[in-house]
């Protein structure tokens, strides 16, 4: 939830048309979450056919969303909590170790802004500055630069483009 | 008018709501509502206003009648099992002529059901939710930006009708953040001379629901009914969209349109002549927006069972060319989704090679 409101926040600062569509069960803490982002040009529908991007976190997300990728487009799998295979391969599939970069950094909680990273390098629409600048008004603190360096690293991970 | 941020339609629709003057807020916590009146309950004390948290939405509606009855602006909002409680108030406040706005977070029913997008209250919401002869305004918002634009449009309506106004938002708009333009701060002209502001130096106001006779109180019906006749005809809003070629429109409101819109350009990117219509309006129903489209095949998209196809089949000349296509219990239908259930309708009805 928090990566998607950054990424819509940041893309919506720059005159994007944005919709952040989150789903969350009834539960007060805990249970699963998901969200939705559209950047666009023009007002879309913010419930998406296929995605371009797609990160899932768990197993069970890996199921639910795999189909959910556009064809030739990428998958991000945080290979920390995920064993399973992806089945397709008709998409670029990126694996990252997200919750173990981030306890090597002694900050298992910035896992996500590892994600975050990650995913950057995958988004034309908002650059790595903009985004680690962001993080400024995000965090407070020493944390701060805790996941500025979490989303540095994560972005470093993927080689890609 | 100022700057645009990037704000949840809850968030949009209580602070734009506060800053039109509704500086009363009564409710009950129901999720996925609950941002409405949490926001309130954060910005009543600094603003010198009222927040209430009653105990059920019976009281919290009925609060809101006490206080439209001075003529000040005054609002719930819930979703579809706090409307149900509140549906007695409702026609109450039709009945006494009290303008206020009602806002239903719409949830996947019947009965607890869950807590995302849903359109399932399309009947409680402009059939009449509680009991008598009564209509209330419907607005159905279709962006965080509509969500700001409607509390003040709402309000607006209520007064000039001395009538309820209902804001249908749904768990799935209500959630989401957009970029959206706020209004200017604007106070309310609340000296109307109908409301109970204490009697000095004047005649009383009797606000009241209830008859001396049959005969009494069919003679105030009827001039309640003048009324409804008259919101009928006056305050029926939609948006059409490349309608004028199409042989097939889609119709759907709220959050479903916003999934028909994109289906409807995937379409017309395949040379595909179809178009939709928007009530925004959910009572009074946009009849006129099927003016010159009556012959035409209809396709009603909606999050419920097909709650407004007889609101179509009303507007249009041959019922048999409405069809339906809908999700239930929460389920959302993707713009491909709905855009395959498209083409199916027109390789059934229309010439075209293109598909």
């Amino acid at each position: 939830m928090l990566i998607g409101k950054i990424l819509g926040t940041v893309a919506a600062g720059k005159g994007y048309k944005v919709t952040f569509a989150p789903t969350y069960g009834q539960e007060k803490r805990g249970g699963r979450t998901s969200c939705q982002i559209v950047i666009s040009d023009s007002m879309d529908s913010p419930v998406i056919s296929e995605a371009d991007v797609i990160l899932v976190m768990d197993e069970k997300s890996l199921d639910d969303f795999e189909n959910s990728v556009k064809k030739g487009a990428y998958l991000v799998v945080n290979s920390s909590m995920i064993k399973k295979e992806v089945q397709r391969q008709d998409i670029n599939v990126i694996k990252a170790p997200m919750n173990d970069i981030a306890e090597d950094m002694s900050n298992p909680k910035s896992a996500n802004i590892v994600a975050l990273g990650t995913v950057l390098k995958l988004i034309d629409s908002v650059s790595y500055d903009e985004i680690s600048r962001h993080l400024e008004d995000t965090f407070k603190g020493s944390a701060v630069e805790a996941n500025k360096e979490a989303l540095q690293l994560g972005y470093d991970f993927v080689k890609v483009k | 008018m100022g700057e645009k941020i990037f704000i949840q339609g809850n968030v949009a629709l209580a602070e734009s709501a506060i800053r039109c003057g509704c500086k009363y807020y009564f409710g009950y916590p129901i999720t996925p509502a609950s941002e409405i009146l949490e926001y309130y309950a954060a910005k009543m004390p600094e603003e010198n206003g009222v927040f209430i948290q009653a105990e059920t939405e019976v009281s919290a509606s009925n609060m809101v009648a006490g206080v439209a009855a001075t003529g000040k602006r005054a609002m719930m909002a819930t979703s579809g099992p706090g409307i149900s409680l509140g549906a007695e108030a409702i026609s109450y406040m039709c009945s006494a002529q009290l303008p206020a706005v009602l806002v239903n977070v719409m949830r996947p029913g019947p009965g607890d059901g869950d807590i995302v997008a849903c359109q399932g209250d399309y009947f409680q919401a402009v059939k009449g939710a509680g009991h008598g002869d009564y209509n209330n305004i419907v607005l159905a918002p279709y962006s965080v930006q509509e969500m700001v634009d409607f509390a003040p449009l709402a309000f607006e309506l209520a007064d000039k009708y001395r009538n309820p106004v209902l804001i249908l938002s749904d768990g799935g708009l209500a959630k989401v953040m957009e970029s959206a333009e706020l209004p200017d701060r604007t106070t309310p002209d609340s000296n109307f001379d109908w409301a109970l502001t204490g009697a000095r130096n004047r005649k009383a106001n009797v606000i009241t629901t209830c008859a001396k006779s049959p005969k009494q109180w069919e003679g105030y019906n009827l001039i309640l009914q003048e009324k409804f006749a008259e919101m009928k005809d006056a305050e029926q809003r939609w948006e059409s969209y490349e309608t004028e070629d199409a042989g097939l429109i889609i119709v759907a409101f709220g959050i479903t349109a916003r999934i028909a819109f994109s289906a409807v350009r995937i379409a017309r990117e395949n040379n595909m002549k179809v178009g939709m219509i928007r009530p925004i309006t959910l009572w009074p129903f946009p009849e006129k927006a099927f003016k010159g489209n009556e012959d035409k095949y209809f396709l009603v998209s909606e999050l419920n069972a097909g709650q407004m196809v007889e609101d179509v089949k009303l507007s249009v000349n041959d019922k048999r060319k409405v069809s339906f296509y809908g999700r239930l219990g929460g389920m959302t239908p993707t713009p491909k989704e709905l855009y395959n259930e498209i083409c199916n309708l027109y390789e059934k009805h229309m010439t075209c090679t293109n598909v």
